[in-house]
């Protein structure tokens, strides 16, 4: 096992991701019909079945083409926010990578933060917000605690900080988005969002050989 | 290019119906919108969502614009747009765009129309994110009691101009009035400052405080919006004297203008003095309903209201003044609009304006919210701002405080249930103008004649009077103003003469037309209890339109051969109730007795223009072409069918049909006739008013037993000219040669066919009914005598002859001097 991640490896955690999103997809919904308009799962999916066919469509040719691949189909194909946040995170990503093959564990950090950032600058959230970005703000932290780790220890960490993260948006009252109409009663619901975070990582970490697939 | 808009939205159909909306308010303007709405759904079809390179595009094809404002409405919609702009090829672009807040329907509205006004990006964002103001300001809180001026927005508004008044009595109430409407209509946030005086500012959606600006003649007054368009619709409004009557402008020669400026072409003429008698008009007086008269001037007098400080709840109260308001705006535009296109109609206009008044009516709620009674707090409130008008320094606006008073009391009046204003002795009544309640409520034994401001020939106060045989003068404008009461008056219902404290000469000579027309109708009279049969034998039916028992006496005495027409509005008028069946039975039983001879009985004949309290009709720009007559009587049935069944009661013990007003369609009569009690039978007609209906009468035939024609409401279907309106009355003639062509055809249909319009009774129209071959004429009781006495000159060849010329002339007037030759 090296101890960056190649475009085959990258490839495969995007490949992961869509076949996990594919597998929750009715979860998801469910947890965005609590409080939001029950189309995330289905939006998600949808997205990222585009993805998959453009990446077989026109293969990309370096983790940079990878993810701006994936951002921008994002973008078009999921209607919700969700479209221009992933949108934003992937295209983030593609940005950080330029020119970076294969991509090291401090790479993906500093990839992930810019992703991050995309994320908070185009969705305004704080932590605690109730949004994905309370499942991912622990993550580029965990990478980065994780050192020496292999990609695959440190994405294993990082997709527990992932999921630890979403777990904890259950008491949260929701304070953007569609949820946050709901007030007092998006309390006691899991964000879609957030999960879908969790599932992302742990679609990472098992890419990367580093931990069980999604649960 | 101005701005363009992109609309953004998660569905595809919401953005292109919003778009849609905001263009019906375009006038003219053009702006480009773009739409970005939904996702593609791989099939060509659009799934709820939005997507941020559609986005990008629709702010691309807008590129060659000034500026793009893009509206958004939930989410991710400005997500995807802040992406959009990301993306853009240009990136200079981006300078250009900005994503509003606005809400998207009212923002889309309101920049749509900025835009189409040439306002610039910041101002076209600044009104879309303003564009609830209008909603939020009609669902505010009512204004606290003592009024400061309204708090103005926190951001001032951008741009500002300045006019000089030009009218002569300043921004009095009526030129205020049109000021307030322009701005509301405007929807924008208009301010006005008196340079002059330094009053101000205030905002220009309230007629109240405008006038506390005190803007005279002369006075320099800042006008301050957010848009260029708002200052110069009410720059634009100020150089137009805002609609003011030219005649009322002074030659405009004030020293207060800054020198120098040019003299306005168009703004001179006589000055307007209200004290004055007989300025000159446009239209002079007119007679429509004959008779000569000598007397003295009378007015319309209410007794002194009582305010009754009882109050019940909160809401209670508030139910009350509001529903009284309703009616006082009934009554006022009832006025307003048959003084339309007269200078009269300016005060009513003011008068509309300061019932919508924001303060007038949010000090009057507070009150009412305070605990006081409805009357108290309208009466106070109406005070207070009448207070404020009379400390103003100008002489002028201080009178219109009397405008403050007649709506103050026009509203209490409803409120109170007070009888409506009445003669105080015998006299010859002058108004502005008559409604037909008014006119129905009138007693006549003191009414000897009646002079109005306002008002046409054809109106339903002149037919009324005609049918009581009232000397009527319309049109006479200030003069109705201007008379003392109790001086002399003189006027002739014939010619339209109308002398005020007239000289020995004119005295005389107004008696001797006075003797001559009683000698006159003496002999008609003597002659009248016979039938009237024409030279060459033919028997015509002379028969009276009634509106009242009174009415049937008098007919009868007048030789009536039947009654050709029943109006049973008398019946409905004027009470806040429909009569039950009983009462209704009872009272055309009484008509038919009276008469004592066959009966037409009209079933409810009312619309718009004369709105029952009890009968729910909506609101109507065009009632005349809307919910009226057997319209209405049909959204009604429990009404009608109330109806119905008392007219065949009473058909039980006398001669009675029935028959049926705006009639378009056979099937309208098939739904009347199965209203009717079951077994009863009874003769049911139609009234032909509806040009179409008389074009195609065959197909009506086997659905009614006979029709009558009215010619007031054919001919003003016929000719596109509305009866109450002086400014197309000449149009309105029953002997244009089209309406003579529709009266053939009505006839040759084969129906039973009367005639109970005008024409029935004008000295030219009789000859030519008979010559299209009507047989039976309704007219005026007063008027049966002579229409009589005109059948018995005729012969119905000749007559026949004459109608056929006529049918081929091209106006009224030619067929008028074809009669007159004849």
């Amino acid at each position: 096992m090296t101890d960056a991640l190649s475009l085959e490896q990258l490839r495969a955690w995007v490949d992961g991701f869509a076949a996990s999103v594919k597998e929750h997809r009715e979860e998801l919904t469910e947890l965005d019909a609590a409080i939001g308009d029950a189309d995330h799962g289905s939006n998600m999916d949808r997205g990222l079945r585009a993805v998959g066919e453009a990446l077989e469509t026109k293969p990309p040719a370096d983790p940079a083409a990878l993810f701006t691949t994936v951002g921008m189909t994002l973008v078009s194909k999921v209607g919700g926010a969700s479209g221009p946040l992933f949108g934003t995170f992937f295209m983030r990503l593609g940005q950080a990578l330029k020119g970076v093959d294969p991509v090291d564990v401090a790479a993906l950090a500093t990839a992930l933060e810019a992703g991050t950032e995309g994320v908070v600058a185009r969705g305004k959230a704080e932590a605690g917000d109730k949004t994905m970005y309370d499942a991912l703000a622990p993550v580029v932290a965990a990478l980065r605690e994780a050192g020496g780790s292999s990609p695959g220890e440190a994405l294993a960490a990082a997709a527990a900080a992932a999921r630890a993260g979403a777990e904890a948006t259950v008491p949260l009252q929701a304070r953007k988005g569609r949820a946050s109409y709901l007030g007092e009663r998006s309390i006691g619901h899991q964000d879609p969002g957030a999960t879908s975070v969790a599932l992302l990582l742990e679609a990472a970490a098992a890419a990367a050989g580093g931990g069980a697939p999604a649960t | 290019m101005s701005v363009a808009i992109v609309v953004v939205s998660h569905s595809e159909p919401l953005a292109r119906a919003a778009v849609a909306l905001a263009g019906e308010m375009l006038q003219g303007g053009e702006v480009r919108v773009e739409v970005a709405a939904g996702l593609d759904d791989g099939s060509g079809g659009f799934e709820v969502g939005t997507d941020a390179m559609r986005i990008k595009e629709a702010v691309e094809a807008c590129a060659a614009a000034d500026g793009v404002l893009v509206l958004v409405d939930l989410g991710s919609a400005v997500m995807s747009a802040e992406m959009a702009l990301d993306f853009l090829d240009d990136p200079t672009l981006r300078d250009r765009v900005t994503i509003s807040p606005a809400p998207l329907v009212e923002g889309l509205v309101v920049a749509t129309v900025a835009a189409a006004g040439g306002a610039t990006l910041a101002e076209v964002a600044a009104e879309a994110l303003d564009a609830t103001a209008a909603k939020a300001a009609h669902l505010a809180d009512p204004p606290e009691m003592h009024a400061d001026p309204p708090a103005m927005q926190a951001d001032p508004p951008a741009v500002s101009g300045r006019f000089t008044v030009r009218n002569p009595h300043g921004l009095h109430a009526r030129p205020a009035a049109r000021l307030v409407q322009e701005v509301r209509c405007l929807g924008a946030d208009v301010e006005l400052v008196n340079l002059t005086t330094g009053a101000g500012p205030e905002p220009g959606s309230s007629m109240i405080r405008v006038a506390v600006l005190g803007a005279a003649q002369g006075h320099e007054v800042e006008v301050r919006a957010r848009t260029q368009e708002a200052v110069d619709a009410v720059l634009a409004l100020a150089e137009r004297g805002f609609d003011e009557s030219i005649e009322s402008f002074e030659p405009f020669e004030t020293p207060p203008r800054p020198s120098g400026a040019p003299q306005e072409p168009g703004a001179a003429g006589a000055p307007r003095e209200p004290e004055a008698s007989g300025a000159p008009r446009a239209d002079a007086p007119r007679g429509a309903s004959p008779g000569v008269v000598v007397g003295p001037v009378r007015r319309l007098v209410s007794a002194p209201l009582e305010v009754d400080d009882a109050a019940g709840s909160v809401e209670d109260e508030a139910g009350r003044l509001d529903a009284a308001l309703a009616d006082a705006r009934g009554e006022i535009e009832a006025t307003h609009r048959a003084l339309r296109h007269t200078a009269e109609a300016e005060i009513f206009e003011a008068h509309l304006a300061l019932l919508d008044d924001d303060t007038l009516r949010g000090r009057a709620r507070a009150l009412v919210a305070a605990g006081r009674s409805a009357p108290r707090a309208w009466a106070d409130a109406v005070a207070e701002v009448h207070d404020e008008w009379a400390a103003l320094d100008d002489p002028y606006l201080r009178e219109r405080a009397a405008d403050v008073d007649a709506v103050g009391q026009q509203v209490l009046r409803a409120l109170t249930g007070a009888a409506p204003p009445a003669m105080p002795a015998p006299g010859v009544l002058l108004a502005d103008d008559l409604t037909p309640a008014d006119t129905s409520a009138l007693d006549l034994a003191l009414v000897q004649g009646v002079v109005l401001a306002g008002g046409s020939a054809t109106s339903h106060a002149a037919i009324l009077a005609r049918a009581r045989d009232v000397p009527l003068v319309v049109g006479a404008g200030d003069l109705v103003r201007a008379a003392p009461d109790g001086v002399t008056v003189a006027l002739d219902g014939g010619t339209g003469e109308v002398h005020v404290d007239p000289s020995d000469a004119v005295l005389e000579d107004f008696e001797r037309r006075a003797a001559a027309e009683r000698e006159q109708r003496r002999t008609a009279l003597d002659a009248t209890q016979a039938p009237a049969v024409t030279t060459d034998g033919a028997t015509v039916v002379v028969g009276a339109n009634l509106g009242s028992v009174a009415d049937a006496e008098l007919a009868r005495a007048s030789g009536a051969d039947k009654a050709g027409l029943v109006r049973t509005e008398f019946l409905f008028l004027g009470r806040d109730d429909a009569p039950d069946e009983d009462e209704q039975a009872a009272t055309y039983a009484a008509v038919a007795a009276a008469l004592d001879r066959r009966v037409t009985l009209r079933t409810l004949d009312v619309g718009g223009d004369k709105p029952l309290p009890y009968v729910a009709a909506p609101a109507e720009d065009n009632p005349f072409l809307g919910v009226r007559g057997v319209r209405l009587s049909l959204r009604h049935p429990d009404l009608l069918r109330t109806q119905l069944a008392a007219m065949v009661r009473a058909a039980a013990g006398a001669e009675v049909e029935v028959m049926v007003p705006m009639v378009t369609d056979p099937a309208e009569m098939d739904a009347v006739r199965a209203l009717l009690p079951e077994g009863a039978s009874l003769r049911l007609g139609m009234m032909v008013e509806v040009p179409s209906a008389a074009l195609k009468l065959p197909a009506f035939v086997g659905h009614v037993d006979f029709v009558s024609i009215g010619t007031n409401d054919l001919t003003q279907y016929a000719v596109a000219a509305e009866r109450g309106n002086p400014g197309v009355a000449e149009l309105g003639d029953p002997l244009d040669p089209g309406v003579l062509q529709l009266v053939e055809r009505v006839v040759a249909s084969g129906l039973p066919t009367g005639v109970c319009g005008e024409a029935a009774a004008d000295p030219a129209g009789v000859p030519l009914l008979l010559g299209l071959g009507v047989r039976e004429l309704s007219v005026a009781p007063p008027a049966v005598p002579r229409v009589k006495a005109l059948v018995r000159t005729l012969d119905t060849a000749a007559c026949a002859e004459l109608a056929r010329e006529a049918m081929r002339l091209p106006d009224a007037a030619t067929v008028r001097r074809l009669v007159e030759g004849a």
